[in-house]
């Protein structure tokens, strides 16, 4: 995602560079040309609207037209040269107000919002969580994300792997922040979605409600697009309604964030099947220019091993859980299988147990350590009682006289070196057939697209994996007007993908109807605030833990569909919203720990969390025992995020609004001006001992210093005899 | 001391205090730091007059600078052949270590770049053999630069004719 070089900075530096040359003589360019630096200087400071780009252009365009000598013609062509071939890059610094590559300081973003496929601008409504805010909080993720609540619940929350807070204990419960304050902001019925803009007269049709295509959906019905989705199954919400077991994520979630999505007038007709129920040609007839093809991943890799066709009983697991989540709670037999190692495999065989099965267990062909599903529902399903076999393979699936399934023959199986690619895969071990007795057999090895009832979108291209080939910066299908977003693109993956898809999707569906070209590079996060960061004390921003999530206790997990995780309390999310480091102002560069320890030799800041590559230990309160407030470190942060400030008597040093060190203030004894802290005077004083002893004691400020001086050299009274 | 002095005739200056705009345009400073100053004192009687004396305080240069001791980085030096003291900007980080330590309240905070500035009697114009702009702008040419022996000579020299005239009074 990096590129390697900002051009806002380097045609700022660039011009900078010009003008010191002093080769622009004619005082009215040269003038111009400090203007554009000093617009160009908004930019990378945070502080442009988008008028800055359009006066940038045009005065650039005045030096290269109206410019008084060659030296100006020749800065204005360059500069709007520059600006026309890196607009969509100055655009994005105005509107985004973050800089990719991370180069302006101001615009640096968090590591958690860059980690986000959908970009959610995490510190400030983790900010605004924190404040108890809840419903602003709200309104900061569905600009990014119209799940909130669902993706608060069950998201892949990539961004606690990135989280610094990580590298000094453990990341910022990140994802159980969004569930609160989706779950407090709607549960006191304050937050409510922007006003849509009136019906623009473009359609928009959608086919497939899950996540992807209602992303989409919402995007497009704020801009005044009208969108209809079409839905094959009886309910809405694709995979988030039938992939995903209810204990996770409760139906009522998916209906209400879905319900929120169709209040802004999106029409969604379930039951509806492209090719079955409607046909292209009929939607265009009815208005529909776009078509947003969202259909997700719901066909099961088969397993290719005799018996799996003859005998009843084998059931595809994303087969299983839509029946399962469509109501149907009849339980599959009383000895499950369940093949594969991924989250839908945990998910199959924990919704088994709840179905009333004796006896679940998952035959995985790698071990424990290579499972692609998360560690923490693999943990759960362990204490649920899922048994695990590792190293197997299914090799047949025997049935008994009826053709229901009876056994499993499996072979055990070793891991082999590993390869080139560092992958050890499963060899299986001659001889080592054994049956396994089972009632049911679920396999859980992977999806793939189901393409029924896309052919009428002739020139679409699909790729081997039988996905849509896009263009993955406008999502736009060989076909004009046709746009794929989700598991369709991408092969199964997550919630949160299929999000940041559907938000690309609209975007590019609006530029198409506006005739407007496609972006070239993916779209920056955008920075949706800076709030202030919460004051505290340096040992409670240490000490403070990642608080524990309650659960539903074994028992009453093992039988019912009730939600495991409870949430977090109101209390617990405040306090865990004031562990965050606030990556979005602190941007880690390291600057003030090198100052003080290189520079200064004080070495009061110990910050080892700052390093990415080479993170070290990290004590906030050491900086109180040995920090002198010279004020270097906050003189030098690009940020701001180190601040020295005087007050009530004390001068205060603040890192992200963490309280590092405190000292009583010294006063000039002359004027009263504020000389430092005694500590800060010690330190002096250790330097020019050896020189000069009498400056102990001293207690007189610049300027009295120098009045000082001056009334003693002042020749009142001339010794010139007259 | 420097090898250089920058000598104020305070009896010939009128306190216009061009020296200390010279000063910060050339070293391109914003509203606050003033690396040379011009105070006021006075007016007080001075036999049946009053009179106000204007003293030009610039930095002395000293031979053992507490700035350059005080100074953590390396940043404040003392340049060896002539001692003029400066501060390298690259180095310097901005603790103001060296603005407590001087008497004189020579170096100066420039808010804007975080960092201190001072009088480095113009370096760069005396080694291409000009004087300093202070010296180069004075209305009254009451600032002298040069080597210290040759700057008491002026007093000295006025003490002498004062003298000398009042031998010729006619009255």
């Amino acid at each position: 995602m990096n590129q390697a070089q900002c051009q806002v900075l380097a045609t700022y530096q660039w011009l900078g560079e010009q003008l010191e040359t002093g080769a622009m003589t004619h005082p009215r360019c040269r003038r111009i040309g400090q203007d554009i630096q000093e617009i160009l200087r908004d930019i990378i400071d945070s502080r442009a609207g988008e008028e800055h780009m359009e006066t940038l252009r045009s005065m650039a365009r005045e030096l290269a037209e109206k410019g008084e000598d060659e030296e100006c013609v020749r800065l204005g062509k360059t500069l709007s040269q520059l600006f026309e071939n890196h607009l969509e890059e100055f655009l994005g610094h105005v509107r985004s107000r973050n800089c990719p590559t991370g180069e302006c300081p101001m615009l640096t973003p968090a590591p958690c919002q860059m980690t986000c496929p959908a970009g959610i601008d995490v510190p400030t409504y983790i900010a605004l969580v924190g404040e108890g805010r809840y419903s602003e909080a709200v309104s900061v993720i569905r600009k990014d994300n119209p799940f909130p609540w669902i993706c608060g619940l069950v998201c892949t929350h990539p961004c606690e792997f990135m989280c610094v807070r990580g590298r000094m204990d453990d990341p910022i419960s990140i994802m159980a922040l969004k569930g609160v304050a989706a779950e407090r902001s709607y549960a006191s019925g304050d937050f409510s979605d922007p006003e849509p803009a009136p019906f623009n007269g473009r359609k928009v049709c959608i086919i497939g409600a899950g996540p992807a295509g209602l992303t989409a959906a919402y995007y497009l019905a704020l801009q005044g697009y009208g969108v209809r989705v079409l839905e094959s199954l009886p309910l809405a919400g694709g995979m988030m309604r039938v992939g995903i077991p209810d204990y996770r994520l409760p139906q009522e979630i998916v209906s209400r964030e879905i319900a929120m999505i169709e209040d802004l007038g999106v029409e969604i007709r379930c039951n509806t099947r492209l090719g079955r129920d409607t046909d292209v040609e009929q939607l265009r007839r009815e208005g529909f220019q776009a078509f947003l093809l969202a259909v997700g991943a719901h066909n099961s890799y088969e397993l290719m091993i005799s018996g799996e066709k003859e005998c009843s009983g084998v059931i595809p697991a994303v087969d299983f859980l839509r029946r399962v989540n469509l109501g149907d709670h009849s339980s599959p037999g009383k000895r499950v299988a369940v093949v594969g190692g991924g989250n839908v495999a945990i998910d199959a065989a924990r919704t088994c147990l709840r179905l009333g099965c004796r006896e679940v267990t998952i035959l995985y062909r790698r071990t424990h350590a290579q499972m692609p599903a998360h560690q923490e529902e693999v943990v759960e399903a362990e204490q649920e009682g899922i048994r695990f076999s590792f190293l197997t393979i299914p090799k047949q699936i025997n049935g008994d006289e009826e053709g229901c399934v009876h056994t499993v023959t499996c072979l055990r199986a070793e891991l082999s070196e590993p390869d080139a690619s560092g992958r050890q895969r499963p060899v299986p071990v001659e001889g080592s057939e054994h049956d396994i007795r089972v009632d049911a057999v679920i396999p859980a090895i992977g999806q793939e697209v189901d393409d029924t009832g896309l052919g009428d979108f002739h020139d679409v291209d699909w790729t081997k994996r039988n996905t849509v080939r896009v263009d993955t910066i406008s999502m736009s299908t060989d076909q004009s007007g046709v746009f794929a977003v989700g598991d369709a693109v991408t092969g199964p993956a997550t919630i949160v993908e299929a999000v940041a898809g559907g938000k690309k999707a609209a975007r590019a569906i609006n530029r198409y109807f506006e005739g407007m070209p496609q972006p070239l590079l993916p779209p920056t996060p955008v920075r949706r605030g800076r709030l202030d960061p919460f004051p505290m004390p340096a040992s409670l921003k240490m000490d403070l833990t990642r608080p524990h999530m309650e659960v539903l206790k074994n028992d009453r997990r093992r039988i019912t569909f009730q939600q495991v995780h409870l949430g977090l309390s109101e209390d617990q999310a405040q306090t865990e919203a004031t562990r965050c480091l606030r990556c979005d102002i602190c941007i880690r560069c390291g600057r003030c720990v090198e100052i003080c320890r290189d520079k200064m030799g004080v070495d009061a800041l110990h910050l080892g969390y700052l390093s990415f590559d080479y993170p070290g230990p990290t004590d906030l309160k050491i900086t109180a025992e040995r920090c002198i407030l010279c004020g270097a470190c906050a003189t030098n942060c690009p940020t701001e995020a180190m601040q020295m400030k005087d007050r009530d008597g004390e001068r205060i040093l603040t890192h992200c609004g963490t309280e590092l060190n405190r000292l009583q203030l010294e006063y000039c004894e002359s004027c009263g001006a504020v000389l430092g802290p005694a500590r800060y005077q010690d330190y002096l004083n250790r330097r020019i001992r050896q020189i000069s002893p009498s400056l102990v004691g001293k207690h007189l400020c610049l300027d009295c210093a120098r009045r000082k001086a001056s009334y003693q050299q002042a020749e009142i009274n001339p010794p010139d005899g007259s | 001391m420097s090898q250089y002095m920058l000598f104020h005739d305070q009896k010939n200056c009128i306190g216009c205090e061009a020296c200390v705009v010279a000063c910060k345009t050339r070293q391109k400073l914003p509203q606050g730091p003033l690396p040379t100053l011009v105070v006021a004192v006075g007016p007080r009687w001075a036999g049946d007059q009053p009179r106000t004396v204007f003293t030009f305080m610039p930095c002395f240069h000293c031979e053992i600078p507490w700035c350059v001791a005080a100074c953590p980085t390396g940043a404040m030096q003392k340049r060896s052949g002539d001692g003029v003291v400066s501060v390298d900007p690259e180095l310097c980080v901005g603790c103001k270590t060296c603005m407590a330590a001087c008497p004189w309240g020579a170096p100066q905070w420039n808010p804007v770049t975080g960092k201190v500035v001072k009088c480095d009697l113009c370096k760069d114009r005396i080694d291409a053999g000009l004087r300093p702009a202070c010296a180069t702008v004075c209305v009254t040419q009451c600032i002298h630069f040069g080597p210290p022996e040759e700057m008491s000579e002026i007093r000295r020299e006025r003490y002498a004719r004062t003298k000398a005239e009042g031998q010729f009074d006619p009255e």
